[in-house]
């Protein structure tokens, strides 16, 4: 995975050793700052304890850090970093920087998933994960496959902009069926209000090892498509005149990303424009090649969430915001002076 | 010996049928032309056989149907040139020509030997872009993209290069070395050739063989002197070719 | 531009959200009585509402009613009637519990889709409300008067309705005060200010019952956490200027999200802190999975809190505590009960 033979494309051990180490910094900020005020000292030695497998006392401050800080922002990193090398996989195998979960429809389609879902409270017993999670990976697993069905039905080459239209179109009609579950679903509006705004809080160490575990398969799946993914980045036709096997690679990343995007919907609701802003930064950056692009999105992903939801966490207190709310606030103040330095610079 | 074997090929697009029944070969060695008018389905030819568009009929490389190659073999055996360029990001030049040999070490534990970043600096280095390997392609001009994806195909080393409109946007100093460079690059072992080309003065001093198309059909396939006659051409285009070509000469007497 | 509709799409999602959420005390403040029924600044649009009031009601009851009925509504608006109401569309829950509540359950041609209380109410019609109420649904009803609360409709509906001849009551009540105002409004609309008064009585002494008790009840004070939605779903708590909170200082209780204005999404870690005595969650029960009781009490991180450690949790279920109608009596009960009985 260390790129020994990547010509230079991706990055040395080093630069893996910055970002993690950035990565920490940023983890051990979250853990020690939050609504309520904790002592450092106090923090470390609770986290100390529990990784040497001390007993701890059971305080209210050692329930906060292990049993609600430290899962929360564990959860908030791998949903930032899942969330990311979606958007920056989705961006390149449509050549389209515009390109995210949610253009597609597959975080609208795993939206409809957990609102029918809590709607209709579905639980499937004996699992250690509730209904919404399932339906929500089945969702978007289906959505993409209407998607992908009826752009290959309207445009055989499954073009670019076809798929786009397609996902924007299908989009519109999963929020407009959400809005009908809604309105019928009475009594159980109000819990599907606060879902749909998205929320990490309360997220526990199996949601953060559920989303450890996904980002494992489908990133490290994502990941080793970086050559292909670089291709289609370029253009299709060219990734199809060097050999690469479009639409095998096509199903497969897509596959990757709705599994991604189904449990991070699951898990914490619908979070804008990470996916979309990330791969945006570091692509400035580190330039468009995937091998350098899919790491470092998961890097700067899981990095740009956690802050987001240290703001979200502090900002109000006692309150909480949505972080959906924060991080569209940054993500499109970000994405709009991007755009326009890019587009200056492209002159 | 036969490399390609193209037989009953047709291409339709809904009820409009773009390439009606057209069956040519080329052989080791050869550089086909395909030369025509404006929506002779010349373009479509080089998409069906690149698997870029659905066909009825066969398409068979040294007698075996390509639908039966994995995508990385037939790139090893045919690479392709596309008539037009939009790359979506700022790839440097070396990162876009890298990808040629994506079809050579395609897995991801593949060992990297040493030939590899040889045959893409040779690449760089004959179609002249080693000054400017780490510049963005979206800064590069129409005639230096162009060449970059020819040296990302010179990088993939196929058996056949088919062409599409190699000199689109070049300049004639590049026309004229692209055309030589081609012409050198064939006279290596089991190579052919087949570009889609509108400069007919061009298809006729470099090709040998060419196929006639108009409105999806062939019109003649054969040699250059039986394809290029007085007749041929003027049924194809329309017009007086010949008198044309020695009009436009006469002006450089 | 499609991010661009997203991100706004994201904020009035949100914005909408906290409004409905927080709605019904955003501009209750300070607490009106009855007798002084100033509006809020945002409301002057719909005071400004024609005031010749249309004078052909539809109807074809007898004509030789009573005289007519003038009333106040909470905005301030004066609105007369020739005889007592006979048909009228309620979009607020609270305001649908009072009708039937007063015995005029029968008038009722149309009602707010929340609405879900008494279980009679589910064969009446149902209309949109808030922003996308539905005008000719509503104008379809024939009623001679619409019920509603100041959040969400707006001045346009207000004078469309009214051009339809349609008389607007606005009901605006913030406090277990403006309950009883709001129940005797109604009362008076309906022609049974007895059966209203009876109600705010009958309220009145179960407050004074239960304040009587728990004054004579001296121990050390406790805290109370209202919970309106599940951790699943981000905790949400009810704080100040609640009717939850005003029942829990009538119970001698405090509610450790005093500082929180309305409803708030508050954090976990502060819920942890602030360890409260006793839980109320109103979250609704489906029938599956663990209940909210069971679901809280299973909550890791949650062992040390003393609600949690005695198991002292209440879920109430339907919106006892949150709607300003007759049954808050009932919810301080249950309350009561659950706090100083239980034992």
């Amino acid at each position: 995975m260390f790129n020994q033979r990547n010509n230079g494309e991706g990055f040395n051990a080093l630069a893996y050793l910055l970002f993690n180490f950035i990565l920490i910094l940023t983890l051990i900020l979250c853990v020690c700052v939050g609504s309520v005020n904790i002592p450092f000292t106090e923090t470390a030695s609770v986290i100390w304890k529990a990784l040497t497998r001390q007993a701890v006392e059971s305080s209210s401050y050692t329930a906060i850090i292990l049993s609600v800080r430290l899962p929360r922002v564990l959860c908030v990193a791998l949903t930032g970093a899942a969330l990311s090398i979606s958007g920056a996989a989705m961006q390149g195998l449509l050549k389209n920087p515009l390109a995210d979960g949610s253009t597609l429809g597959v975080s609208s389609g795993a939206s409809l998933g957990a609102v029918l879902a809590i709607a209709f409270g579905i639980t499937i017993p004996s699992l250690p994960f509730s209904g919404t999670m399932v339906m929500a990976i089945a969702f978007a697993f289906g959505s993409l496959l209407i998607i992908l069905s009826l752009a290959y039905k309207l445009d055989y080459s499954l073009a670019t902009n076809t798929i786009i239209l397609i996902g924007v179109i299908f989009s519109m009609f999963m929020s407009s069926i959400i809005s009908l579950v809604t309105t019928f679903a009475g009594e159980k509006v109000k819990n599907i209000t606060f879902w749909t705004m998205g929320s990490l809080a309360g997220s526990d160490y199996n949601n953060a090892i559920l989303l450890a575990a996904a980002l494992l398969i489908f990133g490290t799946v994502i990941a080793c498509h970086a050559r292909e993914l670089n291709a289609f980045a370029i253009g299709e036709d060219n990734a199809r005149h060097i050999g690469v096997n479009v639409k095998r690679v096509r199903l497969t990343i897509l596959i990757c990303v709705s599994a991604l995007i189904g449990v991070c919907v699951s898990i914490g609701g619908t979070i804008g424009f990470v996916g979309l802003v990330t791969p945006h930064i570091v692509r400035m950056i580190f330039g468009p090649n995937h091998k350098r692009l899919l790491p470092a999105s998961s890097f700067c992903g899981a990095t740009f969430l956690m802050l987001a939801d240290l703001i979200a966490r502090t900002l109000l207190n006692p309150l909480e915001l949505p972080i959906g709310v924060v991080t569209s606030f940054v993500g499109a103040l970000l994405f709009i002076y991007i755009f326009y330095q890019s587009r200056r610079g492209q002159g | 010996m036969t490399l390609l074997d193209i037989n009953g090929l047709s291409v339709r697009y809904g009820d409009k049928t773009i390439v009606d029944r057209v069956s040519f070969t080329v052989d080791e060695g050869q550089w086909l032309m395909i030369i025509g008018p404006n929506g002779a389905g010349k373009s479509t030819i080089v998409n069906a056989i690149s698997q870029g568009a659905d066909y009825t009929g066969t398409i068979r490389y040294l007698g075996q149907d390509v639908k039966k190659y994995k995508p990385v073999d037939l790139a090893k055996q045919i690479g392709i040139l596309a008539q037009n360029h939009h790359v979506g990001y700022s790839f440097t030049v070396a990162e876009v020509v890298r990808l040629g040999r994506y079809s050579h070490a395609p897995g991801i534990f593949a060992k990297k030997s040493n030939d590899e970043e040889r045959l893409v600096e040779e690449a760089l280095e004959i179609t002249g872009l080693t000054p400017i390997v780490n510049q963005s392609v979206l800064t590069l001009s129409g005639g230096e993209l162009q060449r970059t994806f020819l040296a990302q195909l010179f990088a993939q080393n196929p058996k056949v290069l088919i062409l599409d409109e190699p000199t689109n946007h070049l300049d004639l100093v590049y026309q004229k070395q692209v055309f030589a460079l081609v012409n050198e690059w064939l006279k290596g072992e089991g190579r052919a050739v087949i570009s889609v080309v509108h400069d007919l003065s061009l298809a006729k001093a470099y090709g040998t063989s060419a196929l006639l198309l108009n409105r999806g059909k062939t019109v003649s396939f054969g040699d250059m002197d039986s394809v290029f006659s007085q007749g041929n051409l003027e049924s194809a285009y329309s017009m007086d070719v010949y008198a044309w070509m020695r009009e436009m000469l006469s002006q450089w007497t | 531009m499609k991010l661009f509709q997203k991100f706004l799409a994201l904020v009035l999602a949100a914005a909408m959200t906290m409004s409905l959420l927080t709605g019904c005390t955003v501009s209750g403040s300070e607490t009106r009585s009855p007798e002084t029924t100033e509006a809020p600044a945002d409301a002057d649009a719909q005071t400004d509402a024609p005031t010749d009031a249309p004078t052909n009601p539809p109807t074809d009851a007898p004509t030789d009613a009573p005289a007519g009925i003038i009333v106040t509504d909470m905005m301030g608006r004066e609105i007369t009637l020739t005889e007592p109401a006979t048909r009228v569309v309620a979009l607020t829950a609270s305001d649908c519990e009072i009708l039937y509540a007063i015995g005029a359950g029968d008038t009722l041609v149309g009602r707010g889709e929340y609405c879900d209380y008494p279980a009679e109410v589910f064969d009446v019609p149902s209309v949109e409300s808030g922003y996308e109420m539905n005008l000719e649904q509503v104008i379809a009803l024939q009623p001679q008067v619409l019920l509603m609360s100041t959040m969400a409709q707006s001045k346009e509906q207000v004078e469309s309705l009214e051009k339809a001849g349609i008389q607007v009551v606005v009901s605006n009540a913030q406090d277990i005060e403006g309950t009883y105002e709001a129940i005797s409004l109604i009362g008076a609309l309906m022609g049974k200010d007895a059966e209203a008064q009876a109600i705010i009585d009958n309220m009145k002494t179960t407050f004074d019952d239960l304040a009587a008790k728990v004054s004579a009840n001296t121990g050390e004070e406790k805290t109370v956490y209202f919970e309106v939605s599940p951790l699943e779903y981000g905790l949400w708590a009810a704080g100040n200027n609640t009717f939850m909170n005003e029942i829990a200082e009538m119970l001698g209780l405090t509610n450790i999200f005093a500082d929180v204005d309305g409803w708030g999404a508050v954090s976990e870690e502060q819920v942890l802190t602030r360890d409260p005595d006793y839980i109320v969650t109103i979250s609704m029960y489906f029938g599956e999975g663990p209940t909210p009781v069971e679901e809280i009490l299973g909550r890791t991180g949650w062992e040390n809190v003393t609600a949690v450690k005695n198991s002292a949790i209440l879920n109430l279920q339907n919106n006892e505590l949150s709607r300003p109608a007759p049954r808050l009596a009932d919810g301080a009960q249950m309350m009561y009960d659950f706090v100083y009985e239980a034992k």
